[in-house]
């Protein structure tokens, strides 16, 4: 039994822990070996341990700490505002036929026209100000949750409605209080793919029309062939998509616990 | 007609409810509504902005923005739309087969799938947009670095689904296949195969977007040809009616892909319940 037991830890240990380490390695040797035996100038491909050292020296800099600022900024005043605005109309399309019927075709012509589209004409728009990236962060998560509500909010199931009904609740109390709690798994995982998309977003628009945050740091290195900076960027920038990702998915589990 | 009326009238209820269904107007009535408004709404917004917006007309209504798209049709949008579904075909398409083949090997080879899955798992949060700087510093601005843009960003969604869809193979059908003594070949033929192609085929529709999206990006920072490369110039004469033409132009051309995949997706897989559109 015991016996059993410890060759069971041992597969876990060899499949989470050397295994992965392993491949992590490969992975590190191969870079490192396409650096050396082709004779790749830096410019093209720093080697692994160049990259690391670029990255604790960007952590030492009060520039990329303004970058990161400047990009968590946009980021999360758009997504709060587009949160908001998707899942009030979300709800209110899930609850009215009338409403439904009505939004339905502007929605889905609109969400045709997916964020980084948008990126010119907010330029245009705002200039190269934060403004511009709130405003498109707000319409790219708008959509996601708008739909995401919707789709939660019909698949609530009919037995609440009824009780809801019997109980003599008001429309919007059963809207408020019944869907939107029994929707609120749903919804908070359209949220986390919201923030995904409305991160990237942010990064999006920095490149083309900005004068601060991480897209427009890592264009700028790009331009200037410091590619060691770009990929240090590019780390920086996936560790806070999978951060934010994470922040949400445990917000979502401690507040909606009680289910 | 008559029977209907007394029966409505008989009890309360069914009263109300017979009055409701008969004041609920269709639904193309209603959708209508919602555009009409939405288009009244831009009008009187354009008509509002008209006067303050300095040299740029900041926001045009929709004729004029309609007359540009016209314009733009009858030069060279078709060209332009080709190029830029040129590298979304050859980007999505290799994005698809290398997930497929490298899911059923990594799916099917529990080593290698422990040593290199947490690879791909760490690469995933960085978005293939945020590749964008370096592509251009690899590959400059042609077609290559696109294509490579766009494969990354398929292939990232497609290998979950190719992996899932080679690791959860049904136990009955297993037990079915041990059963009839099939050998490794047939099973994976008849068995693992298909189960895969079924989830890839799920994965390459929702990396549809995915991979229309980067195009967007990688032609608006690497702006030689295509789509993007046309609303970048006409952003750069602050020309905004045909911005937003050109923006029409995206999301039309990501609406038909959508549908003909849709079209495609309910003829390869009939039983499956259709899923609507998912743009995001």
């Amino acid at each position: 039994m015991s016996g059993a037991s410890s060759r069971g830890r041992a597969a876990v240990l060899r499949n989470r822990l050397v295994l992965p380490t392993l491949g992590a390695i490969v992975l590190l040797a191969a870079w490192q070996a396409t650096v050396t035996l082709y004779s790749l100038p830096i410019v093209v491909l720093p080697p692994p341990w160049q990259v690391a050292t670029t990255l604790v020296d960007l952590f030492g800099t009060a520039a990329f700490w303004r970058s990161v600022g400047v990009s968590l900024y946009e980021f999360a005043g758009g997504y709060v505002a587009g949160v908001l605005l998707g899942v009030v109309v979300g709800l209110a399309m899930g609850e009215s036929r009338t409403i439904r019927a009505v939004a339905t075709p502007v929605v889905e012509s609109l969400r045709f026209i997916v964020p980084f589209a948008w990126i010119p004409l907010t330029v245009l728009w705002f200039g190269t100000s934060l403004v511009g990236k709130i405003v498109l962060v707000a319409y790219a998560v708008f959509f996601v949750m708008t739909v995401a509500t919707l789709r939660a909010v019909q698949n609530v199931e009919p037995t609440l409605t009824r009780v809801a009904t019997m109980l003599g609740m008001a429309r919007w109390q059963r809207a408020v209080r019944v869907h939107l709690r029994a929707a609120a798994p749903s919804i908070a995982s359209g949220a986390r793919a919201a923030a995904a998309l409305g991160w990237i977003a942010v990064v999006a628009a920095e490149y083309i029309g900005s004068s601060a945050g991480l897209g427009f740091m890592i264009t700028n290195a790009a331009m200037s062939l410091a590619t060691g900076v770009v990929i240090a960027g590019m780390i920086v920038i996936g560790l806070i998509g999978a951060a934010v990702s994470a922040l949400i998915a445990w917000l979502s589990r401690t507040r909606l616990a009680h289910r | 007609m008559t029977t209907a009326s007394a029966q409505a009238a008989a009890t309360p209820g069914r009263r109300v409810a017979h009055w409701r269904r008969a004041r609920r107007l269709p639904g193309w009535v209603l959708g209508s509504v919602g555009v009409i408004v939405a288009l009244a709404a831009w009008i009187a917004l354009s008509q509002l902005l008209a006067g303050g917006g300095g040299v740029i007309n900041r926001l045009p209504g929709p004729a004029a923005v309609l007359r540009e798209l016209v314009a733009y049709a009858s030069r060279d949008l078709l060209t332009d739309v080709a190029a830029s579904l040129r590298v979304f075909g050859i980007g999505w398409s290799l994005g698809v087969f290398a997930a497929t083949g490298i899911g059923l090997l990594l799916g099917r080879l529990p080593a290698l799938g422990h040593t290199f899955l947490p690879i791909i798992e760490a690469i995933r949060p960085v978005s293939s947009i945020a590749w964008v700087p370096l592509s251009v510093v690899w590959f400059g601005f042609g077609l290559t670095g696109k294509v490579f843009l766009v494969g990354l960003a398929v292939f990232l969604v497609v290998i979950v689904y190719a992996v899932d869809g080679c690791t959860r193979i049904p136990d009955d059908l297993a037990r079915t296949a041990s059963m009839l003594g099939m050998s490794a070949w047939q099973r994976f033929r008849a068995l693992i195969l298909p189960g895969t192609l079924a989830e890839v085929l799920i994965g390459s529709r929702v990396a549809l977007m995915a991979g229309w999206g980067t195009v967007i990006v990688a032609e608006l920072v690497a702006a030689d040809s295509g789509l993007g490369a046309h609303l970048i110039a006409v952003q750069q004469s602050y020309d905004v009616p045909a911005v937003m033409a050109t923006m029409a132009c995206f999301g039309i051309t990501g609406f038909v892909m959508n549908g003909v995949f849709s079209l495609v997706e309910a003829r390869l897989m009939p039983w499956r319940p259709r899923a609507s559109g998912r743009a995001t």
